[in-house]
C-alpha cells in the first residue's frame, strides 16, 4: 500500500460516509444510523448488525463471529447521541472487514490507524458534507451542530472546524 | 467539477460493487467516461494503475487536486491589481 496522508485519508473516508448517507436517501439531519445498521444495502447483509449488552469494559465493539453475521455489540445504557457516535465508529470496522470492503482495499488503507479513522468517519457518517453544508448556508452556527445532528458536543465542535478548514481551502 | 465527479465515484464505491469490478478488470475507462472530468484527466486516470481500487481513489485525488490546484493559480487576479492608478478599489480605498 502507497504512503497516504491524513488529509488524503480523511478525504476518502468523508467520501465513504457520504455513499452511505446518498444510499440512505438522508436529505436532514439527523442521520438514522441505527437504521442503516439493522437495514444495510444489500452489499452487507451479513456485516451489519446492533446488539445490545450490558458491559463495563466498553462502549461498543465489532465483532464477526466465526460463520456469523457481523454485529456491532453496544453498550445498552449509552446516552443516545453517544450511541449514535459509537455505532457510527464501529461501523467503519463492519465495512474494512466486509467481503466487499476487502476488494476495495480498505482493510490494507484505513487498518494501520483505525481508531483516528473511525472516529472521524464516524462523525463524518453523522454530520455528513452534504447536509452540514446546508446547515451552514441557512445560517446554521458551530453551537447547534450538536443538537441538529444529534451528536455528542466534542464531536460536533471538532466536525464543524473541519468543515470550516475544508470550506476555506 | 472533477473533484466533485471523484468525490462521488468514491462515494459511490462503497455501495455500488459494478465500480470496484470495473477497476479489477481493468475497465476504469468505461467507469470514467460518463463522468465530468477533462479529455486529459480521464486519460490519465484511465491509465492510473494500482493495487487496489482505494489505491487507485487516493492517487486519482492527487492527480485531480494538483490540476484543480494549477487552475486556481492561474485564476488568481495579479498582486498589482487595485494598486494601480486610475483603478476603481484605489479610489474606494481613498475617499475611505
Amino acid at each position: 500500500m502507497i504512503p497516504i496522508t491524513r488529509e488524503e485519508r480523511q478525504w476518502f473516508l468523508r467520501n465513504l460516509a457520504q455513499g452511505l448517507v446518498d444510499f440512505m436517501g438522508v436529505v436532514e439531519p439527523p442521520v438514522p444510523v441505527e437504521d442503516l445498521l439493522r437495514n444495510p444495502p444489500p452489499l452487507y447483509d451479513s456485516d451489519f448488525g446492533v446488539v445490545d449488552m450490558y458491559s463495563n469494559l466498553w462502549d461498543a465493539t465489532f465483532a464477526r463471529p466465526p460463520s456469523q453475521r457481523g454485529s456491532i455489540f453496544v453498550r445498552i445504557d449509552l446516552e443516545p447521541e453517544e450511541r449514535r457516535f459509537v455505532l457510527a465508529r464501529e461501523t467503519l470496522s463492519a465495512l474494512i472487514t466486509s467481503k466487499h470492503g476487502r476488494a476495495m482495499g480498505l482493510f490494507d488503507l484505513l487498518l494501520p490507524n483505525l481508531r483516528e479513522s473511525a472516529e472521524y468517519f464516524a462523525s463524518c457518517l453523522l454530520a455528513p458534507t452534504s447536509l452540514v453544508g446546508a446547515y451552514h448556508e441557512q445560517g446554521g452556527r458551530g453551537r447547534g451542530v450538536a443538537r441538529t445532528f444529534r451528536i455528542p458536543q466534542s464531536i460536533a465542535l471538532r466536525r464543524w472546524e473541519d468543515f470550516a478548514t475544508i470550506n476555506n481551502k | 467539477m472533477s473533484m466533485q465527479a471523484l468525490n462521488q465515484l468514491v462515494a459511490r464505491s462503497i455501495v455500488d460493487p459494478s465500480v470496484v469490478q470495473s477497476f479489477s478488470a481493468g475497465r476504469m475507462e468505461e467507469v470514467i467516461s460518463d463522468l465530468d472530468f477533462s479529455n486529459d484527466m480521464q486519460k490519465r486516470l484511465a491509465r492510473l494503475e494500482a493495487k487496489s481500487w482505494a489505491e487507485y481513489a487516493v492517487i486519482a485525488y492527487r492527480y485531480v487536486k494538483a490540476a484543480e490546484e494549477i487552475t486556481v493559480r492561474i485564476q488568481l487576479p495579479s498582486p498589482l491589481e487595485g494598486l494601480l492608478p486610475g483603478q476603481d478599489r484605489t479610489k474606494d480605498e481613498q475617499a475611505a
